[in-house]
C-alpha cells in the first residue's frame, strides 16, 4: 500500500506492507513522522485520513483520547493501511534531515534474571546487529501477548545484536506478567526501533544530570555506559538520582557502584528512598549516597546554583517526571531545551 | 457576548493560571505577575492538555509540561519547540477585576494554523 502524506513542512510518500503499522513503516523508510511512545499511549502520532482505508489495531488504545474519530483522526502507531491512503499529519517534521536507520527485526528473548520481587532484567538477541543512541528505546512484540511494548535499552555499544532491558512486573501488564510467570528463554519476538529523543551524544557540552524513578533508570544506565566508552566522564560531571521505595527495591547496585568507584571525582550517584528512612547517608562499600524523599525532591536539593548549562534526563512514573520538570524549570531555571525525556503517557 | 467580569484580580496568584466558566465558555486566566492578565482557551494547542494542570508560568513564559511547548504569555506566540501559538482573548484588569472579551469560544482545530493552508 502506498501512503501519501502531507505535514506542515511538506509532502512525503512511503510504502506500508500488509499488517505493518503506518508509523513504523514511515520511520523505517526515513520519514520523520511525529511520535513519542510509539505504543498507543501518548497520542503524539495522531493523523487524519483524507482518503483510502485503514485498519485500527487497538481501538481502546489510551492515546485515542487525543483523536477525534468522527473527523477520521487515528493513531499511526496503532493503524495499518488496507488500501492506498492519503493522510494529514498536523506537525512540523524535518523532512529534509537524514534520519537514523530504524530496524524491524526478529529476535529471541534471553537471560531473564529477577533483581527484586517485582523487577527483572532480560535481553533480546536480534537476528542482526543494529546501532542506537544511548537513552533510546525499542518496541517489542511477542505474538502470544499482542501489541508492541516500549522498553529502553540499559546497555550501549556502537553496534550490537544484543539489547538489554529492565522490566517491572505490573498487575495487569500483559507482557510483564507473561514474562514473569514462566521460562520464556528463546521465545521469538519482533523488535522495531531504535526510537526516542532523550539521548546523550559526544558533542553535547556541559555536565549532565539523570533523575530516574524505578525502571526509568534503564536509559540512564545506557547513557552512563556510553559516557564511559566515549571518554565523556573524564571531562564532564554526572549526577544520577535513582528513586525507589525501599532498600529492598534497589537494583543495578553493582553496576552503579562500578561507575561511582571508577569515576569518584566525576560521578555522584544518590539513591532516593521514598518510603524508608535512610540511616546512613553514604554506603562506603558501594560508593553510593542515600537520601530519603521523592527522587525529584532529593535531586532538587543537590543541583548547584547557575546550572543552566546542565543537560538533564528524566525517566520514570508520570507524576515523578512532571515533578522533576517543574523543579528544573521553576526552581533552577534550566532551559526547556536542556531537559530531555520521552513522554510515555 | 462582550466584556465579561471573570474574577477579582487577587483570585489568580502571580505566575499562575486559573480556569473559569464564563457562561459556558471555559476561560483560562493567567497572571503575568506585573499587574497584567491574559485569557486563553483552557488547553495546549499541541495535544489539548489541560493547561490549568500542566501549565507552568514563569517570567511571562507559559510552559506546558507535557512536551515542553512554551509560549509568550503576553501575545500567545510560540517559543522553542512549540509549533502553534496560543489562542488569546482580549483581557484587562480594571476595578480590581479581570475582564475578558468573549465573542465566541476559541477552539483549536486539527488543521488550523497561522502560516500555511493545510487542506488538500
Amino acid at each position: 500500500m502506498r501512503i501519501s502524506g502531507r505535514a506542515k513542512t511538506g509532502e512525503f510518500q512511503f510504502a506500508c506492507g500488509e499488517g505493518e503499522r503506518i508509523l513504523y513503516a514511515g520511520l523505517h523508510q526515513g520519514v520523520p513522522l511525529p511520535y513519542e511512545c510509539a505504543s498507543g499511549t501518548c497520542g503524539t502520532c495522531r493523523a487524519r485520513l483524507a482518503s483510502g482505508k485503514i485498519k485500527e489495531l487497538w481501538p481502546d488504545a489510551p492515546g485515542r483520547k487525543h483523536v477525534k474519530p468522527e473527523r477520521e483522526e487515528f493513531l499511526m502507531c496503532q493503524a495499518t493501511a488496507v488500501d492506498d491512503c492519503e493522510i494529514l499529519v498536523p506537525a512540523k517534521i524535518p523532512l529534509d534531515e537524514v534520519q537514523q536507520p530504524r530496524y524491524n527485526l526478529p529476535g529471541e528473548l534471553i537471560g531473564f534474571n529477577p533483581c527484586t520481587h517485582d523487577v527483572a532484567t532480560f535481553s533480546v538477541r536480534l537476528s542482526e546487529p543494529i546501532q542506537f543512541h544511548a537513552g533510546q528505546f525499542v518496541v517489542i512484540h511477542v505474538p502470544a501477548v499482542g501489541g508492541y511494548r516500549a522498553y529502553s535499552m540499559t546497555n550501549y555499544a556502537q553496534t550490537t545484536n544484543r539489547l538489554d532491558f529492565v522490566i517491572k512486573k505490573m498487575p495487569g501488564g500483559g507482557f510483564s506478567e507473561w514474562l514473569f510467570e514462566a521460562d520464556r528463554e528463546g521465545t521469538r519476538v519482533n523488535v522495531f526501533g531504535p526510537l526516542g529523543a532523550a539521548t546523550l551524544s559526544a558533542e553535547d557540552g556541559g555536565d549532565f544530570l539523570c533523575i530516574a524513578g524505578g525502571s526509568g533508570i534503564a536509559g540512564m544506565m545506557s547513557i552512563l555506559s556510553f559516557a564511559e566508552q566515549q571518554d565523556v566522564l573524564t571531562q564532564r560531571n554526572a549526577q544520577v538520582f535513582f528513586g525507589v521505595r525501599t532498600l529492598n527495591d534497589r537494583f543495578f547496585l553493582d553496576e552503579l557502584s562500578r561507575f561511582a568507584r571508577k569515576f569518584p571525582d566525576r560521578v555522584r550517584i544518590t539513591v532516593a528512598l521514598s518510603d524508608e528512612e535512610v540511616t546512613s547517608a553514604y554506603a562506603e562499600s558501594e560508593g553510593l549516597y542515600y537520601e530519603s524523599g521523592f527522587v525529584h525532591e532529593v535531586a532538587g536539593r543537590h543541583i548547584p546554583e547557575n546550572s543552566e548549562h546542565l543537560i538533564t534526563f528524566i525517566a520514570g512514573p508520570p507524576p515523578m517526571v512532571d515533578g522533576a520538570i517543574r523543579m528544573l524549570l521553576v526552581k533552577h531555571r534550566i532551559p526547556a531545551t536542556r531537559i530531555r525525556y520521552d513522554k510515555f503517557s | 457576548m462582550t466584556w465579561k467580569k471573570v474574577c477579582s484580580t487577587d483570585t489568580v496568584e502571580k505566575n499562575t493560571l486559573k480556569l473559569f466558566d464564563v457562561e459556558g465558555v471555559p476561560i483560562l486566566v493567567g497572571n503575568l505577575g506585573d499587574g497584567e492578565f491574559r485569557a486563553y482557551p483552557p488547553v495546549c494547542p499541541h495535544m489539548e492538555e489541560p493547561l490549568e494542570e500542566s501549565g507552568i508560568c514563569e517570567e511571562g513564559i507559559l510552559t506546558c509540561t507535557k512536551h515542553l511547548w512554551q509560549f509568550d504569555m503576553r501575545n500567545g506566540e510560540p517559543m522553542g519547540p512549540a509549533e502553534r501559538p496560543l489562542l488569546i482573548y482580549d483581557a484587562k484588569a480594571e476595578d480590581g477585576h479581570v475582564w475578558v472579551y468573549v465573542e465566541r469560544e476559541l477552539e483549536y482545530e486539527f488543521d488550523d494554523d497561522d502560516d500555511d493552508d493545510f487542506e488538500f
